[in-house]
């Protein structure tokens, strides 16, 4: 049975009667006590940061070149926090509230309500290492509201908040390392975690620049290495973005929890053609002041500025009147979805619909006119002002979008469609982010826990920060106190060879196969099934079929993959290979866990499962359970159920109408 | 951090090189206001009694000395970051972007610095040299003793027209060296800020840059056409 | 479109490398430089060639990995853009592209276009950041800062790290990047308290890695992909001279 290991007691108290309670690790004992950290996205940046300012022993590992390009450098939008700078009414109980209700009911109450308790400190602490937030005149920081929530709660630092928060995580890491307290291991990938009596106690990691396998003890390990978004082959994560780490915890007997979780995000940049290698995003802030439509007529090949007001369809806000556009991102790319499946969709691929900026270029003007004071501006110099003002507050996004597709959306709307962008499944974790394999954690995207079926906009940072700054130096202490007495294991530890042994296996057998087709040519035959048949909307034929076409393609893969190059050299093919092998393994087991859960909630969108008009319907009888899946071999994998309470939050049907 | 350690880096360096070079900058506006007397025509009364002070002064003589060593610091420190510039990238680029990132003359410093060192070294063994070791014609003028009649030296030379060709080239290069010059030592100090740049860029461009050489280079070009 | 592409190939560290030509036909201008690469990478491996090995990772321009000195130029022709963020657009039908890497001592070329670039770890390892650890902030409104400041210190610690501006300046000087941080740092009261050793040790390590000097030709800023401003260099030259006439 899964033991989430909530505290007991009041919500309000659970976390400071846990802090106080816990047990803990002296400094001697500290400095005798190893963690491996993988990753160093926020999660493991501030991890292993905040483990090795304790006085642990950290080992960082991550691909790339350097820890501070990890993928968290990409959010743009913000980080929520409950500081109620506004005034307007916040608290830790509204971001809870909104995250578990954003999160369609199918999270933790207990860890979302710690999640808004210490999202004030990440501010702080992020203010004091130098990151530099937007601020406004008086000196103070400047909020805005985020993802249709109704406060301002987002604290942001212009359109690169992830990468000004990484920066800030990445320097404490540094400071660490320069300190002797981490040890780093840029351009390292995990290929196994290795167990002891059960036990998390090490891994074998390739150096990516010779190719040799090394082994690493540690008295535990955190699994910190994002989200699995690129099994999509297009989304919006970086070309590195894998589950390998993730899945080979799995595969050691992790349970990966409602991998089918998946958040589509509504405004990005349109596939444009075959060499298409991902997607790029546009902050959803430009939903606040853009509006979003498709043609009425059918395969209307007008130029978007040649189409008349009335004959144009703002779907959003026809059926949202009270959202309009800025109703949740899963509502929005269904949306997107349906007009462009209804063939409504716009660009030359049909798979496209407007984000309009004419009319809040002309608000913005009138509003700059009459600032002004003049009354008389004539009709061009009310756009010219509108189009200054839109540009001081989006220019970067515009800029960006020019040069993808060459388009200049200050005079045509802008062409978008929903990407894959964030899987909210992840590695089962309890409340200590321990997963079910003793002494292996999981923080940030890789574990499951705080955000249901759907993220809310600018919690991603949240999360990753507060599991690594804020929660897990606390709860490691519960387990490691207990291992003040375990030596390091030497690495010639029988455990240790057959790991490393079974992982050289692989890499030889990939190598050996020398089939046909590269590595990306599997990827984009996996991406297409998942996409078609595992995305935006799901039904339980096209599941199964997809599981059926998914075992067919791996098995092909094993059979006819070609890797150039040699094993133990710097080879990008072989290194790619890999994370394709996982992710073959992940989306079969992505459309089981969707094809199980027969209801509509949060991303997760089950034709089967809705209201007459098309709207999602959860179902709270039978499907108020995390789906915690267990590993029983290729293609075989048990469902646990953790069912979900809630004592607090009532769930209801989401409206946004 | 030492002073030893502080000069031993790249930026305590190129402070040296900035401090000398403004050192030089003020020596070159001293140095042409002296010139403008050799076009003066009273038979060289000025201009000798000006070389002969300026030969004479014992203040002056150790500022001269001093000029010298500094002008040693300033190439010398410079031709170090140059070869530590050099070692700084062993495999060149085979394709360079020419003047779309950067201004030629800004990339030519060590050239040009090459180009002025040697014309210095020229200059000075023709004049200098021919003032305080030659055996050059005497002049005095009223009460005054006899002074070395430099302005002959001076005029006699600039007949021909190689070296004042010489002479014109040595100043285009220090034109464009201190049009760079001037700017960057102020970056170098970290005097750079928008409300001051207009004026640092105005006197390294017009004064330092254009005004100085051609005032220098105006010159030997008159003293040669007046003896055609 | 018809493309030559002449790319350096480097087998690894030892090997002394060579150009090889290719030449590419179809490319879409709705390609991105990268995606130019993906397809060329294809083309190799089914011939049963080496592909090209090259650093990218986000594709956004933000995560900073991709490099590639294209045609003389960091990051290719287009201003404040990353390679990734360069679309064939750029270029027309029949031209020749010259692909170098980043060439610089401190940056070793790993294979091919990548390089190593942890030098720049290990400048911030030196003092890129303010010693606070976990848990001991103030509330963060408890310093209020001038507005103008907080943004200059955004615009500095915007940098991405790429290594444009070492691969830009004839010197290979790391100057704009330290000076990135080193500005961000000395603009915000939390990083005045260590700022002198903060400034003499990033530059001390700077030295160390083997970067040339900055003679201020401007270059660095021109290929800058997010518009980092010398200004920022003088403000280092500022924190170091003040630093050393004044540290104990």
């Amino acid at each position: 049975m899964l033991d989430a290991k909530i505290p007991a007691g009041p919500l309000e108290t659970k976390w400071s009667k846990y802090k106080s309670t816990v047990k803990l690790v002296n400094p001697a004992n500290k400095r005798k006590l190893e963690v491996i950290v993988i990753g160093t996205g926020l999660a493991g940046a501030s991890a292993a940061a905040a483990l090795a300012e304790l006085g642990y022993k950290v080992k960082a590992f991550c691909f790339q070149d350097s820890a501070r390009r990890a993928h968290s450098i990409a959010a743009q939008g913000g980080i929520n926090a409950a500081k109620n700078y506004q005034n307007d009414g916040d608290s830790v109980f509204r971001l809870f509230y909104d995250t578990v209700k954003g999160g369609d009911y199918r999270a933790r109450e207990g860890n979302v309500y710690r999640l808004a308790e210490v999202s004030a400190a990440i501010i702080d602490q992020c203010v004091a290492q130098g990151v530099p937030f937007a601020r406004e005149y008086g000196g103070l920081l400047s909020n805005r509201s985020f993802g249709g929530t109704q406060v301002q709660r987002t604290f942001y630092a212009a359109g690169q908040t992830g990468q000004q928060l990484l920066l800030g995580a990445y320097s404490a890491l540094q400071r660490q390392v320069s300190l002797g307290n981490v040890k780093m291991y840029n351009r390292h990938e995990m290929l196994e975690i290795v167990k002891v009596d059960g036990k998390a106690r090490g891994i074998i990691a390739r150096d990516l620049v010779s190719g040799k396998l090394e082994r690493h003890f540690g008295h535990a390990v955190l699994i910190c290495s994002g989200g699995y978004g690129n099994v999509f082959f297009l989304s919006t994560n970086a070309m590195g973005s894998n589950v390998t780490a993730a899945w080979k915890a799995h595969k050691q007997g992790a349970y990966f929890g409602n991998p089918c979780f998946t958040q589509i995000h509504p405004t990005c940049i349109p596939v444009s053609g075959d060499h298409q290698s991902k997607l790029t995003l546009m902050s959803e802030s430009l939903r606040n002041d853009g509006r979003i439509w498709v043609p009425k007529k059918k395969d209307d090949n007008r130029k978007a500025t040649d189409i008349p007001e009335e004959e144009r369809d703002y779907y959003l806000e026809r059926r949202y009147p009270a959202f309009g556009n800025l109703v949740p991102r899963d509502v929005a790319s269904r949306a997107a979805k349906e007009r462009c499946d209804a063939g409504y969709g716009v660009g030359a691929s049909k798979m496209a619909v407007y984000l309009d900026y004419a009319e809040a270029i002309v608000r913005y003007g009138k509003i700059e006119a009459s600032k002004k004071s003049l009354d008389h501006a004539s009709e061009q110099e009310i756009i010219a002002m509108g189009k200054a003002v839109v540009a001081e507050k989006y220019g970067n996004l515009f800029d960006m979008y020019a040069k993808i597709t060459g388009e200049n959306p200050y005079e045509t709307p802008m062409r978008i469609y929903p990407a894959v962008h964030y899987t909210m499944g992840g590695l089962w974790v309890d409340y200590d982010l321990m997963t079910t394999v003793p002494g292996l954690y999981a923080l940030g995207e890789a574990n499951f826990s705080d955000h249901g079926a759907n993220r809310l906009g600018a919690s991603a940072l949240m999360q990753g920060l507060a599991d690594g700054y804020f929660v897990i130096p606390y709860t490691i202490g519960n387990y490691l106190a207990d291992e003040i007495h375990t030596k390091p294991i030497p690495l010639d530890h029988p455990a240790f060879v057959e790991a490393e042994k079974a992982v050289k296996g692989q890499l030889d057998t990939l190598m050996g196969i020398q089939g046909k087709h590269s590595v990306d040519h599997f990827h984009k035959a996996l991406g297409k099934i998942m996409w078609d048949k595992c995305g935006m909307a799901r039904n339980a034929k096209g599941l199964q079929e997809a599981i059926t076409e998914i075992q067919a393609l791996k098995e092909e893969f094993w059979k006819d993959v070609r890797i150039p190059g040699k094993q133990e050299e710097f080879n990008p093919e072989l290194e790619k290979a890999g994370r394709v092998a996982d992710f073959l393994e992940l989306g079969e087991l992505m459309c089981k866990d969707a094809l199980q859960r027969n209801e509509s909630c949060g991303g997760h969108f089950r034709e089967e499962s809705q209201t007459e008009d098309g709207e999602a319907k959860r179902n709270d009888d039978e499907f108020a359970f995390v789906a915690a899946w267990e590993y029983k071999g290729p293609s075989s994998s048990e469902l646990h159920k953790e069912p979900l309470t809630f004592d607090i939050v009532h769930p209801s049907q989401r409206s946004y109408k | 951090m030492k002073w030893s350690q502080f000069f031993n880096t790249s930026i305590g360096k190129k402070l040296l090189v900035g401090a000398t070079g403004l050192f030089l900058c003020s020596f070159v506006i001293v140095h042409l206001a002296g010139n403008f007397s050799l076009l003066k025509e009273d038979g060289g009364e000025a201009f000798n009694t000006y070389a002969a002070f300026m030969g004479h002064n014992g203040l002056i003589q150790f500022i001269a000395w001093g000029l010298k060593i500094v002008i040693l610091i300033h190439a010398v420190i410079a031709i170090q970051l140059t070869i530590r510039n050099r070692a700084a990238r062993p495999v060149k680029y085979a394709v360079r972007p020419g003047n779309k990132t950067s201004s030629w003359y800004s990339r030519q410093m060590a050239v040009m610095g090459s180009v002025l060192f040697i014309f210095i070294v020229i200059h000075l063994s023709q004049f200098w040299w021919a003032m305080h070791y030659g055996d050059i014609g005497k002049v005095s003028y009223g009460a005054v003793t006899e002074v070395g009649n430099l302005y002959e030296v001076v005029w006699f030379a600039f007949k021909e027209s190689w070296i004042v060709a010489l002479y014109v080239l040595g100043m285009v290069a220090l034109s464009f060296h201190l049009i760079h010059g001037f700017k960057s030592a102020c970056q170098t100090f970290g005097l750079n800020h928008p409300k001051y740049n207009g004026l640092i860029s105005f006197i390294g461009v017009w004064f330092f840059g254009i005004l100085i050489p051609l005032g220098f280079a105006v010159i030997p070009v008159v003293i040669y056409i007046k003896q055609i | 479109m018809k493309l030559t592409l002449k790319v350096w190939r480097q087998q690894n560290s030892q090997d002394k490398g060579r150009f090889e030509s290719y030449q590419v036909s179809d490319v879409s201008t709705d390609m991105s430089f990268l995606e130019l690469f993906d397809v060329l990478n294809e083309r190799l491996i089914n011939e049963g060639k080496d592909p090209i090995a090259f650093d990218h990772d986000c594709r956004e321009g933000i995560c900073g990995a991709c490099s590639m000195y294209i045609n003389g130029r960091a990051h290719g022709p287009w201003h404040e853009t990353t390679t990734c963020q360069l679309h064939m657009r750029a270029y027309n039908d029949g031209d020749t592209i010259v692909v170098e890497p980043w060439r610089a001592a401190a940056f070793p070329v790993i294979k091919d276009l990548a390089v190593d670039r942890s030098a720049f770890d290990r400048i911030i390892q030196a003092g890129g950041y303010i010693s606070v650890n976990t848990g001991n902030a103030v509330d963060a409104n408890a310093i209020p800062i001038d507005k103008v400041d907080a943004d200059a210190a955004f615009a500095a610690a915007a940098c991405i790290g790429c290594g444009a501006c070492v691969a830009a300046c004839k010197n290979s000087s790391a100057m704009l990047f330290t000076s990135a941080k080193i500005s961000q740092l000395a603009l915000l009261p939390q990083g005045r308290p260590e700022h002198k050793q903060r400034a003499e040790d990033m530059v001390a390590q700077m030295d160390k890695e083997g970067f040339g000097s900055c003679t201020n030709t401007g270059a660095c800023e021109a290929e800058c992909p997010k518009g980092i401003s010398i200004t920022n260099i003088a403000r280092l030259n500022r924190e170091f001279i003040t630093a050393g006439f004044t540290s104990k």
